[in-house]
């Protein structure tokens, strides 16, 4: 049954497409790098907390289950000189998160690439 | 006769005009002609940014040849996972400040992602770094090592100038801490020399050479690359805050261990 939520929820789309900084303060040792996935929730908050801004989400499954899950991203020292800010990510968004699930299944996601439903895409690499 | 009666009137003038009084009129000039001189001095100053080839590490020419204790840390600190380069980030689970809270100190601050500011003072060359608001002081007024510092993270370092390069040595280094990003280890022995040079307006080139018995069987030497942000300002980084919101362990930990939000 999960992994038929997981193939619901995560769409495989391949290696390679998430790029190497994202992570690269510290190790992605953490996360499944071998595979790119795409999540859908709605934010229940933002974190704009060291040394990662954690995104709090609600994912619903085909069965209108819902799970919680957290993605974080850069630190806010990053994300700031990227544009964004503590209120860039707004409770009640409807996002689109590609990147890595952490080893072992459980919910929590490194993202390279956020889309909010307007269209509007973010990327959060650090760009030195 | 009048002409050679005057001449002790002309060499009192001469003396007079090399006189100190009038001399001192011409300070000024005499100050001037300094700091010019101390403007030559390279302008290291300003906020630069990590764009090593491989800066995980100090982009090595060769690979570290190791002692034994020290290749088993290697080995167990490098991460080997599927699709990672060979030079990449050490494992988090071993990394001392990522997974410990320990200060990142030197010299692995400088392979670190995050930007660092040089500020040159008269008697020091301060370098400011985002992450953990870190700061290391150069001494550049002559000052000699300590023969035994007390350790610490950020060590102790003097500087001197060799033309356009400032030339660093850096020892008193806590071994808690890995070298660079990648993981390599280092002990309490580890000396650092680097040459700090800025080869154009927008980069910044350091090469560095690592000493350290203990740990090497020899020497090795690396080459970092910096590129000039001039309209970037040092914002906060802080390794731990999510540990002590969330009792001692992450979410990101937690959810290693399969703990779910």
């Amino acid at each position: 049954m999960k992994n038929k939520r997981l193939a619901t929820l995560i769409g495989l789309i391949g290696f390679l497409l998430v790029s190497g900084p994202v992570l690269a303060h510290h190790g992605r040792s953490n996360y499944d790098v071998t595979s790119t996935a795409t999540v859908k929730g709605v934010v229940t908050e933002f974190d704009w907390v060291n040394p990662h801004a954690l995104i709090h989400f609600d994912v619903t499954d085909d069965n209108g289950k819902v799970e919680k899950w957290i993605a974080e991203t850069n630190s806010p020292n990053t994300l700031s000189r990227q544009g964004w800010s503590k209120n860039t990510v707004k409770v009640g968004d409807q996002i689109t998160l590609v990147g890595h699930r952490v080893k072992g299944g459980a919910n929590y996601f490194n993202f390279s690439k956020i889309t909010f439903a307007d269209g509007r895409e973010l990327n959060p690499a650090i760009q030195n | 006769m009048r002409i050679s009666s005057l001449k002790p009137v002309v060499v009192i003038l001469i003396a007079l005009a090399l006189s100190p009084a009038i001399l001192a009129q011409t300070a000024g000039h005499s100050g001037i002609k300094k700091t010019a001189s101390v403007t030559h001095t390279p302008d290291l100053n300003g906020v630069w940014a990590n764009i090593t080839e491989m800066a995980p590490s100090f982009n090595p020419k060769e690979d570290p040849s190791f002692q034994s204790w020290a290749e088993v840390k290697w080995k167990a600190n490098k991460n080997d996972d599927p699709g990672q380069p060979i030079i990449t980030n050490g494992r988090v689970d071993l990394d001392p400040t990522v997974a410990s809270c320990f200060p990142t100190g030197m010299p692995r601050l400088m392979t670190e992602v995050f930007p660092f500011e040089i500020v040159q003072l008269r008697d020091r060359v301060l370098i400011l770094f985002e992450k953990d608001y870190a700061v290391s002081h150069i001494w550049t007024d002559g000052r000699k090592l300590p023969e035994d510092p007390d350790l610490s993270y950020m060590g102790q370092s003097v500087g001197k100038w060799d033309g356009d390069t400032l030339v660093v040595d850096t020892i008193g280094l806590k071994d808690i801490t890995w070298l660079d990003r990648s993981g390599h280890p280092h002990s309490d022995a580890l000396h650092v020399t680097w040459r700090v040079r800025r080869v154009n307006h927008d980069r910044l080139q350091i090469d560095w050479a690592f000493d350290d018995p203990k740990a090497f069987t020899k020497p090795w030497t690396g080459r970092s690359i910096y590129r000039y942000h001039p309209d970037w300002t040092l914002e906060e980084f802080i390794s731990c805050e999510d540990r002590l919101s969330h009792v001692g362990e992450s979410l990101e930990q937690k959810a290693v261990k399969g703990q779910n939000p």
